[in-house]
């Protein structure tokens, strides 16, 4: 069986580049994706469809080698017996309903008639769309059409999942309850490779992003380790005490501190550090003089910090 | 570090055979083929031709009408090869027409729709996608030409004998042949518009576009050149000569000279139809489109 071949851990991109003619795709991308939840991040054209195009096998790369849990994408029937993807954009055949839609794939898939049958019904039980799932998708609101079309993605149980903006067009209850979809996905050893631009969601998601920029991987791997590598960008520690002011006098003393900033409600300091590793000593030293220090946490560790230093100035430079 | 236990179990029942996936496609596409009642009156007119020639045949079989319609020296309808050949002309007119009808909704709106990354995604070639596509015109198309085309053959030889079945066997294998050959130009033609042209009844208007553009240009060429290739860019005109040729009527001078394209030509012009209407649709029938 196809899953059986397709069991070798992970997805690797050893320096894949691809052009559409002269319009560059992604160049020279070298990755290694592990099971879990991986978020591409990256503006528009930046290349995040293409990679997963790649990976699904759908465009063939300029040059490198793809592998998909040890499948070539050139294997579409050993690759797409244990991959899902779903689509950016809507892509529904005239005049299926819900049933049906997810239904056909899976015979397209290969799966007989009683089994597709079945398959279909827990996938649309699983997306919570049973009730409408009679009914025409040509009727179906924007939200309902995103999760039909991760219902058939998730359909043939595959163990590689690729979503491209999954959550568009979700309201706030539903995009939790996929969100906890996918969580659940990745708990169970699949990959879920998802883009989108909502960050505050990826980083919530996510337990990998891979930031993208232009065509080029900008950075990859969990996203506190991302923004320890990040040296322009002085790191922000939120630091919550009772006497703020002589906190700031005592970090102003370092040099490694080049901002400290009271908070409006005046019990807390955010301060600007190039060495938190130092600053983090000092920390304790200050705590143990009688500056009760209530939490400390960092304040730009997150995607859309991460995605501000090494895209943000790049999209603002055109 | 996140960590993950490697719970879920893949699939491991057993899969259809590769080689009859794209017969769901034929489902999906003929599923909406009796939707329009415009399309299920214009099929049942379709069987009309055939039904009166299969009366005819029975006519002029019939030993109280006999002497009514036997001319002094000749039967009033022969049932022979001119009499296939116009069954084919008329079912071919007929197929082209349900071609224009049925071909633009095949490959179009699945263009619009972004479809074919989902199509594409599964073990499914492009190559199964297009036959699938055609399978849905292969069949629609088979029904009115062929099909009634073997059986008003075998209910003539079930009317005069098996000595005339067996001396005209040919006769069916040309109906079956030449209908085989109209209808894989027609599909790829439609096809290929249908691909190229995204907007529907614009892929409906082009397919129309391309029968008459041909015969306005075998015209013009006729007119203008005084020259009989321009029979080269008319496929109705090509296989016209085609179902001649398979039906023994095609016509040559008595010295043997060429009067015009021979049906090597004709064959090679409709093979390079189809070869430019695969071009078409290896170019446009792709998972992701590249707009530049």
């Amino acid at each position: 069986m196809p899953e059986s071949t397709g069991q070798s851990g992970v997805i690797v991109f050893d320096n894949v580049s691809k052009f559409y003619g002269d319009v560059l795709g992604v160049n020279r991308v070298n990755l290694s994706i592990p099971p879990g939840v991986t978020s591409l991040v990256g503006p528009n054209g930046s290349g995040k469809t293409t990679l997963m195009n790649l990976m699904t096998g759908l465009v063939q790369p300029t040059a490198g080698r793809i592998s998909v849990r040890g499948v070539a994408p050139s294997q579409p029937e050993l690759l797409f017996g244990f991959t899902g993807y779903c689509t950016q954009f809507d892509s529904f055949p005239k005049g299926l309903t819900g049933f049906q839609y997810v239904y056909s794939w899976l015979r397209l898939s290969g799966r007989p008639h009683a089994e597709a049958e079945s398959m279909a019904w827990a996938a649309i039980d699983t997306v919570n769309l049973r009730e409408a799932a009679v009914r025409k998708v040509a009727a179906y609101s924007k939200g309902m059409r995103q999760r039909i079309k991760l219902a058939q993605s998730i359909a043939h149980n595959p163990s590689v999942l690729v979503l491209d903006e999954p959550l568009n067009g979700l309201d706030p209850l539903v995009r939790a309850e996929t969100i906890a979809l996918f969580r659940e996905q990745a708990r169970a050893g699949r990959h879920v490779i998802l883009s989108s631009h909502v960050l505050q969601e990826v980083d919530a998601i996510s337990d990998q992003v891979v930031l993208l920029a232009g065509g080029y991987v900008v950075a990859e791997g969990q996203i506190r380790g991302v923004r320890s590598e990040i040296q322009d960008h002085p790191m922000q520690i939120l630091i919550r005490c009772d006497k703020p002011g002589a906190l700031a006098a005592r970090v102003f003393q370092q040099d490694h501190v080049v901002e400290a900033r009271i908070h409006a409600d005046r019990r807390g300091l955010l301060i600007k550090t190039r060495d938190p590793e130092q600053f983090y000593l000092l920390l304790n030293q200050i705590a143990l003089n009688g500056i009760e220090i209530e939490s400390v946490a960092p304040a730009d560790d997150d995607v859309n910090s991460v995605y501000e230093y090494l895209i943000g100035s790049e999209e603002a430079t055109k | 570090m996140a960590v993950h236990k490697r719970t879920y179990r893949g699939y491991s029942g057993g899969l259809t055979p590769a080689w009859s996936r794209f017969l769901i496609l034929y489902r999906q596409g003929s599923r909406g083929l009796f939707r329009s009642r415009f399309l299920t009156i214009f099929l049942v007119a379709c069987f009309f031709p055939p039904l009166v020639m299969i009366l005819a045949a029975y006519l002029s079989h019939n030993a109280i009408l006999q002497p009514f319609l036997k001319a002094p020296n000749k039967p009033l309808i022969s049932i022979d090869a001119s009499f296939f050949l116009l069954f084919l002309q008329i079912q071919g007119a007929f197929a082209y027409v349900l071609t224009a009808f049925l071909g633009p909704g095949l490959i179009a709106p699945d263009l619009s729709n972004g479809a074919l990354p989902l199509y594409l995604c599964r073990p499914f070639s492009r190559t199964e996608y297009i036959l699938g596509k055609m399978s849905v015109l292969f069949v629609a198309l088979s029904e009115i030409t062929w099909i009634p085309g073997l059986i008003l053959f075998f209910i003539e030889a079930s009317l005069d004998g098996s000595k005339w079945m067996w001396d005209n066997l040919w006769i069916a294998g040309a109906v079956v042949a030449g209908s085989l050959i109209w209808i894989l130009v027609l599909s790829l033609i439609a096809l290929a518009m249908s691909a190229w042209v995204r907007w529907r009844l614009a892929a409906g208007a082009l397919i129309l576009g391309v029968f008459f553009i041909g015969a306005g240009l075998h015209g013009a060429i006729a007119g203008i050149l005084r020259s009989d290739y321009g029979v080269l860019v008319n496929p109705v005109a090509l296989i016209v000569m085609v179902y001649k040729d398979l039906l023994g009527l095609l016509t040559v001078s008595t010295s043997g000279a060429q009067l015009g394209p021979s049906i090597e030509d004709a064959c090679v012009a409709l093979a390079a139809m189809c070869g430019i209407c695969l071009i078409l649709l290896a170019r446009k029938i792709r998972a992701v489109q590249v707009v530049k």
